[in-house]
């Protein structure tokens, strides 16, 4: 059988997965990210690595390190509806 | 008592219509929405008890509830533009709670969290007017590991005998399903032979079997979702799904279900 697609969260990953979570559902954190990513990430107490993979958003790398998939998802869906970057009611 | 059963879809494009979507695929399933709420009306509940999945809105890993009640006054969640606010039956949120735990299963409860999209999507389209009052039954789907789907079925049963004990009107809804892998690299191929296949066993009273399905199965196939669709099996028994419609988009099995009680 394949890998499972969802995975029981490694506690070395809370951190990352808690600012994904961040991300995806607190406003106000998500407000200070997109106006200096860098300094927001800073907050969260994240790995140099894991830090580099939020801000470029590198899907494969974080979950590789234990991100949840759906956060990681939803995160970037949520920064790009905050960015302008989906559509919304289009019909 | 119960007096319907349903099960919906949520997928948020199905709200959010991007320009990503198959317009006519998602007017359908409106339609099939609108067909759930004017059943509603008809069967004239006094509560609607809606079972979903958190999508790691409400709970996060500080908590991870299997089944979880809520139990407070009202509910409120957002989602990008959209806003919902929903009051709750406490009585029968309380009953729930207390004859559950009574029952043996050791549930979580919480008075305010905030209501997840699953929730929220399938009543922004299937709500009556005038709205009735909610109760919100979590199932843990997305962090592993999660109920097994036999836990999700006992569960399912013992609601449907403590709703059928009392004297509201209640109707269960489950949210959520069919196929998807959201965030993963199937996103855009989900699993719709399986779906379909078990759309036929529903629509031949054999739902119970989903008990016996093993949550790596769910895993594999897109459907870990489906342990709210379950809970509310195990309410209805065998009751023959009217299978309302099957939607697949290139990335969700889109399906809106009713049991008759």
């Amino acid at each position: 059988m394949d890998e499972a697609h969802y995975r029981f969260p490694p506690a070395s990953a809370y951190r990352l997965n808690r600012c994904l979570y961040a991300l995806k559902s607190d406003p106000a954190f998500r407000a200070r990210f997109l106006a200096d990513a860098t300094a927001a990430l800073r907050e969260m107490g994240l790995a140099q690595a894991e830090q580099g993979a939020l801000l470029t958003g590198d899907r494969e790398a974080l979950v590789a390190r234990g991100a949840h998939p759906y956060l990681v998802f939803m995160a970037d869906l949520r920064l790009r509806m905050e960015r302008g970057q989906t559509t919304f009611e289009y019909f | 008592m119960l007096v319907g059963a349903f099960a919906c879809a949520h997928t948020p494009q199905l709200l959010a219509r991007p320009e990503s979507e198959d317009r006519d695929l998602v007017l359908r399933v409106h339609a099939a929405f609108a067909r759930v709420k004017r059943r509603l009306a008809e069967l004239r509940p006094d509560a609607l008890v809606i079972v979903a999945g958190d999508h790691i809105e409400a709970f996060f890993l500080d908590a991870v509830p299997a089944l979880a009640v809520y139990a407070g006054v009202e509910c409120a969640g957002t989602f990008g533009p959209y806003r919902y606010r929903f009051p709750i039956h406490e009585p029968l949120a309380r009953a729930l709670v207390a004859q559950g735990v009574e029952r043996g299963f050791d549930l979580f409860y919480t008075q305010e969290a905030p209501l997840d999209y699953a929730f929220f999507v399938p009543l922004h389209f299937t709500m009556p007017d005038p709205a009735v009052p909610i109760v919100p039954l979590h199932v843990n789907v997305y962090l592993p590991p999660q109920p097994t789907p036999r836990r999700c079925h006992e569960w399912g049963r013992a609601v449907g005998e403590i709703v059928r004990a009392r004297p509201e009107r209640v109707v269960l809804m489950a949210s959520g399903g069919m196929s998807h892998f959201p965030g993963t690299d199937r996103y855009a191929s989900p699993e719709l032979d399986w779906d379909r296949r078990l759309l036929e066993k529903l629509a031949g009273g054999r739902g119970g079997e989903l008990a016996a399905v093993g949550g790596e199965e769910l895993d594999q196939v897109g459907n870990i979702e489906l342990r709210t669709w379950i809970t509310v099996l195990g309410a209805v028994g065998d009751a023959k799904a009217d299978v309302y419609c099957y939607e697949p988009s290139w990335h969700h099995g889109n399906a809106v279900v009713e049991w008759p009680i």
